[in-house]
């Protein structure tokens, strides 16, 4: 492995941790509503990862402004890219979470091994 | 047991994923893969060919219109989804905690909530509408009129929010976006080009430019406001106690 190209993006390295922790919310966490904030962690590494391939070294936002060259300048794609994902990070969670209150209101709990009837431990 | 499994698996990815990591480009270096593609051109070309000195929002707007109206859709979509899960707060019976209780928030945060919610949406509206030339946008603009109509109902109660933002007023509103895009891609298609093109052909230079400036304009104020005013219904739509409901009005 290369250790030094790993300290460098640390970013990287960040989004992959909050993946993973998100990852492990979802798939262990039996309540739903931390399920769903488990997906919302792993989108925000995604956006954190995105966003971190943009960069550049002491760069400057991407506004055309006197004096600053177009090639000191951030990559905007992936900024636009990840204010969509934004978006739609948003509308899926407040379906998500009406979802839940339908539930709770269903089954009067959002335990889903209670809901599923099971007992273990998802 | 299960838990050690999911745990295991989880290393597992972590030490890929870390390994992959290792063998990315070093990040910041302008000579990156995604710096040497479009970017450039976008950056270089933008203000020209998109009219907008902020490229980000050139991109949102202009390059890539047809993602956004797609976005625009999808939050639209969520708002359907969820008045149709959950229908509309109904006044008297869906209540905020605040209200069931009967003790009104201190005269503190009542006083500071009040003095700042004006000043919050003045800021909202600034970043709205300089969208194109400094960092902010609609969508962005948009999460902050919805963050301080949330501070507001979380201060005042589900029933002064909904007399301030009776429910009249915000269903024409929330559509806004949708139409105003639609309505600015249908635009292109009467003057004879293609959908979502800003610069129509046959007018003087001077012309074409103002009337993509305020063909943006009123996108970028439509994204905006829709999307605050989808924020704060989806809010108050889940806004529901329901041991809250079967005690009495707060005296």
């Amino acid at each position: 492995m290369n250790f030094n190209r790993i300290a460098h993006n640390l970013n990287y390295v960040s989004s992959v941790v909050l993946f993973l922790l998100g990852l492990y919310a979802v798939a262990v966490k039996p309540n739903l509503v931390k399920k769903i904030m488990g997906l919302n962690i792993m989108e925000t590494s995604v956006f954190l990862f995105m966003v971190s391939i943009g960069m550049v070294g002491s760069g400057n936002a991407p506004v055309v402004t006197e004096g600053v060259k177009p090639a000191t300048m951030v990559n905007p794609i992936p900024q636009a890219l990840i204010l969509t994902g934004i978006v739609v990070a948003v509308s899926t969670t407040a379906v998500a979470l009406s979802l839940c209150i339908k539930i709770h209101e269903h089954y009067g709990t959002l335990n889903a091994s209670e809901i599923l009837g099971t007992g273990g431990p998802f | 047991m299960r838990k050690a499994i999911v745990v295991l698996a989880l290393v597992g990815i972590g030490v890929m994923l870390i390994y992959a990591v290792g063998e990315m480009p070093p990040m910041g270096d302008s000579g990156n893969p995604d710096k040497v593609h479009i970017a450039p051109r976008y950056l270089e070309h933008g203000e020209e060919e998109a009219g907008a000195s902020n490229v980000i929002t050139a991109v949102i707007l202009n390059y890539r219109g047809y993602d956004t109206m797609g976005e625009v859709a999808v939050i639209f979509c969520a708002l359907c989804a969820v008045v149709a899960i959950l229908n509309r707060e109904k006044p008297g019976l869906s209540r905020t905690s605040m209200d069931v209780s009967g003790v009104k928030a201190s005269v503190v945060v009542r006083t500071t909530i009040r003095f700042l919610v004006p000043v919050i949406i003045f800021f909202a509206v600034y970043i709205i509408l300089h969208g194109e030339s400094t960092p902010g946008g609609g969508f962005q603009g948009g999460a902050i009129i919805g963050a301080s109509i949330i501070l507001f109902t979380l201060a005042f109660g589900l029933p002064e929010s909904t007399r301030k933002l009776p429910l009249r007023f915000r269903i024409p509103l929330e559509s806004f976006a949708v139409i105003a895009f639609l309505a600015a891609g249908f635009t292109g298609i009467v003057f004879g080009v293609h959908f979502l093109t800003y610069l129509m052909p046959g007018l003087s230079e001077y012309a074409a430019e103002t009337i993509r400036h305020i063909m943006m304009m009123v996108i970028e104020i439509g994204i905006g406001f829709a999307g605050g005013i989808i924020f704060t219904s989806i809010m108050f739509a889940m806004i529901r106690e329901d041991q809250c409901e079967l005690q009495p009005d707060s005296p």
